[in-house]
């Protein structure tokens, strides 16, 4: 066993360290961290994060180098995002972009498609979202109906999708369709790289409920496709798009080292709280749980790192990403709950009039987003009880 | 970075699994339990033979020359079998603290008996009010002509029986603090204590009540410095609770093997019972305890081999987790397998025992917590 970094994975980290202390948004170091809240401004402020990244070449770091990447190890991909996490760095808002559509046209896209979107997914010019989920297929994915039908050398599509992260401020889609009806549900699927500012593109924010305006609904009318934005083969869009969601090369990384972050802030947070004029920290029954905490931080962490070896070992990542996930998102939740109730009468304050600080509340109803995004904790365990554990798999209708 | 148990570690694990398997597995506990205690001397003889009780012990004594990590995957299938005996003791307390404190003779005599498996250790160290406060520490131990003499008990030792050597704290220089204990090596055939088989839950980890009647022991038997024996105590401890999270691990592996197993094959309403979700994800939330308390008790042993800043830390969030997690794994056991869960014949219950053996042997979870909110200066 080492726990250590190898001189270069500790320059790498040196790096992006001095880089983000210069580059960071005003009050991301000090820790104020104020994010504007409408969309007119929120934007812009994370269209511009993006091009300082990519401009600093901190966007794409896995991409090859010959595509404006760095060729990043899996090991610096990691430090990346505990550097990250470590600052609370805002979102990249051009993750879907970054991290999955073009590593997925690099791997499987023709010249064509690699020459239109690549570079211009790396500087942020063009921000991409992820049309996978629609209202009568969420964890049941294989159900969509959208469909598109071929019509000369275009195809024509009509659906709704819907919770699309990011898309009222996105460009374009990775839209998965149906094409055929055999029958079976896996097949007839197909991917396609959508422009969403078409006529036949409709897209509506919905709020959630931390009174936020992070995903949408999408309504396609006719919405016109070129063949040559077709990804893969046509009706081989199951297979694409489980690519797509295979190049999270680190996994939960940013989660888990999240988590830890939020840990620490937690302790801090029982060391400013008083009762009785006594901080409570110093209350048993504070301490007891604030050490359970402890104790299940660390073990998702040394898990992260016991399954980032077998990833190292193996070339690829595994299914023990679930347990991962399942944990983390989990464990965040509980101890958003808990953070709040700490803050007694006062913990139903919000906003500006938050007592501690806002972002406590506000993270804690964030938090019941982590255990239905990617896959509800419910579908995490079905994976890990079918694929890691070999329990017999779910009645299939 | 690496983490990970390196070739010979797994291998170690895959051999001692094979040995223990071939000699009846969990059968030697039950055989134990019913009466047949020494079903266990050939086994602990052929570990003995390849090794295994001189893993940490220098070459010099015979032993091996490796850490507290290498104990970890022998540990665990020691807990994997539910086995009785004082091997976690032997190797996880008495070895390193003679290995770091013992004089000269101590370690000639000790390391290169324990190294071949002729020398068992466990540890004499509870008192009337059964805590971990220095105060509660009294037996004391008289100093006549070239060496101690003591008379009194110690409570709840486990392995008085089959143990040769007991490292015994006493008082030797009055008080109530941390100030005045010592340890001494009591051994077997030089002075010989009165044991008081106590019924206990858990009939694969026997307790005893030790009583010491006039026992002498000579000088060359005190462990470490006169007086001032309470850290290594605490040191010992700490080693010792690591070793218990890598066998708890073992048992805990076990009844997810065992709860998945039956998931696959009970057949009710005309499906395997482990394609109910109920069943499902409960066996899911016990792979996942699993996972957490491995790494935790593998963090924990890294820690100990490698004298971290954050040992004792690592050590009490591995074992208040992990402690937890096998009581609540062990009774999930149960209920997975129904009925035949709650018979004696069938093996679950041997787990939920020596889960809660475990778990409050040398601090409870909460006792634990308390300590790493201290390490961390909360
Ligand atoms: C903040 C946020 C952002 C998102 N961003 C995107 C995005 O950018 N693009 C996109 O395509 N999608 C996105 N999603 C959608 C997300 O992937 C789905 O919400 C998720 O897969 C669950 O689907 P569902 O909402 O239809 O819930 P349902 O599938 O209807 O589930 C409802 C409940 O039933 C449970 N359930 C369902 N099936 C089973 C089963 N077999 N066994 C046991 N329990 C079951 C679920 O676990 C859940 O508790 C986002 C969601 C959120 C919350």
């Amino acid at each position: 066993m080492d726990f250590s970094f190898t001189l270069e994975e500790e320059k790498f980290r040196d790096e992006l360290r001095t880089w983000l202390e210069v580059n960071l948004p005003d009050g991301w170091i000090e820790g104020t961290y104020v994010m504007p809240e409408d969309d007119a401004t929120k934007g812009p402020f994370l269209r511009d994060w993006q091009h300082k990244l990519s401009e600093g070449g901190w966007a794409g770091i896995s991409w090859p180098k010959e595509y404006g990447g760095r060729g990043a190890s899996l090991i610096e991909e990691v430090i990346y995002e505990q550097e990250m996490a470590r600052v609370k760095a805002p979102t990249v808002l051009n993750i879907i972009g970054t991290a999955m559509v073009g590593p997925t046209l690099l791997q499987i896209g023709t010249d064509k498609q690699k020459e239109q979107y690549v570079h211009k997914i790396l500087n942020g010019e063009e921000i991409w979202c992820q049309g996978y989920s629609e209202p009568g297929a969420g964890s049941d994915l294989a159900a969509i109906q959208t469909r598109a039908v071929k019509q000369g050398e275009n195809w024509i599509i009509n659906g709704q999708k819907t919770w699309t992260s990011y898309a009222h401020f996105a460009d374009r889609c990775f839209v998965l369709a149906r094409t055929e009806d055999t029958g079976k549900k896996h097949e007839g699927i197909t991917a396609f790289l959508v422009d969403i500012h078409q006529e036949g593109v409709e897209t509506q924010t919905i709020r959630s409920i931390n009174d936020k305006r992070e995903f949408n609904e999408m309504f396609f009318d006719n919405a016109v496709v070129h063949e040559s934005d077709v990804v893969g083969e046509v009706n081989d869009g199951w297979r694409v798009g489980l690519i797509l969601l295979s190049h999270e090369r680190v996994g939960v990384a940013r989660q888990t080292f999240r988590l830890q972050k939020l840990f620490e802030e937690l302790v801090d947070l029982t060391n400013n709280l008083k009762r009785n004029g006594k901080p409570l920290i110093q209350d048993p029954i504070v301490r007891q749980q604030l050490a359970s905490f402890r104790a299940e931080t660390r073990a998702i962490l040394l898990n992260y790192y016991r399954h980032l070896t077998e990833t190292i070992r193996n070339g690829r990542p595994g299914p023990e990403g679930s347990i991962d996930k399942l944990n983390s998102s989990e464990l965040t939740q509980r101890i958003l709950s808990f953070a709040v109730s700490l803050q007694g009468e006062s913990s139903l304050l919000w906003k500006e009039d938050a007592l501690v600080s806002a972002s406590w509340q506000q993270a804690y109803l964030r938090a019941y987003a982590h255990t239905i995004e990617g896959g509800t904790s419910e579908i995490q365990k079905n994976i890990i009880a079918e694929r890691i554990l070999g329990l017999p798999k779910d009645i299939k209708y | 970075m690496d983490f990970s148990l390196n070739e010979e570690q797994l291998e170690f694990q895959s051999s001692a699994r094979q040995i223990i398997e071939s000699r009846g597995g969990l059968q030697l506990s039950r055989q134990y339990t019913e009466g047949e205690e020494n079903v266990l001397n050939d086994l602990w003889a052929e570990l003995g033979e390849l090794g295994y009780f001189g893993i940490n012990i220098p070459e010099q004594y015979g032993g091996l020359g490796m850490g507290a990590l290498t104990l970890v995957p022998v540990l665990e299938e020691i807990g994997r079998a539910v086995l009785p005996g004082p091997y976690a003791e032997t190797m996880a307390f008495g070895t390193p603290l003679i290995k770091a404190y013992g004089t000269p003779e101590q370690k000639q005599k000790y390391l290169s008996e324990i190294a071949v498996g002729k020398r068992k250790v466990s540890l004499a160290l509870l008192e009337e009010s059964i805590d971990f406060h220095p105060s509660t520490l009294q037996l004391e131990a008289q100093e006549v002509d070239s060496g101690y003499v003591i008379t009194g008990k110690k409570l709840l030792v486990p392995n008085a029986d089959v143990a040769d050597t007991l490292i015994v704290p006493v008082r030797t220089g009055g008080g109530h603090g941390e100030y005045g204990i010592s340890l001494l090596l009591v051994d077997r055939e030089d002075t010989g204590w009165e044991i008081e088989r106590l019924k206990n839950l858990d009939e694969t980890r026997n307790l005893f009540n030790v009583t010491f009647n006039n026992a002498h022991i000579s000088e060359e038997q005190l462990l470490g410095t006169k007086n001032i024996a309470w850290g290594i105590l605490q040191e010992g401890l700490v080693y010792l609770n690591a070793a218990l999270c890598s066998t708890m691990v073992g048992g805990i592996e076990k009844t997810v093997e065992m709860s998945t197993e039956h998931g696959n094959t009970r057949m009710q309403f005309g499906q395997p019972i482990g394609r109910f979700q109920a069943i499902k994800h409960r066996i899911v939330d016990m792979k996942l305890a699993l996972e957490g308390s491995r790494s935790l008790s593998y963090y924990a042993a890294w820690a100990v081999e490698n004298k971290s800043v954050e040992m004792i830390e690592a050590v009490s969030l591995a074992k208040s987790y992990t402690s937890e997690s096998y009581v609540k794994v062990a009774g999930d056991n149960i209920q997975n397998h129904g009925g035949m869960g709650f018979t004696w014949e069938f093996d679950c219950h041997l787990f939920l025992k020596r889960a809660r053996a475990l778990e409050n042997y040398l601090g409870s979870p909460n006792e634990h917590r308390e300590k790493v909110a201290e390490q961390l200066g909360w």
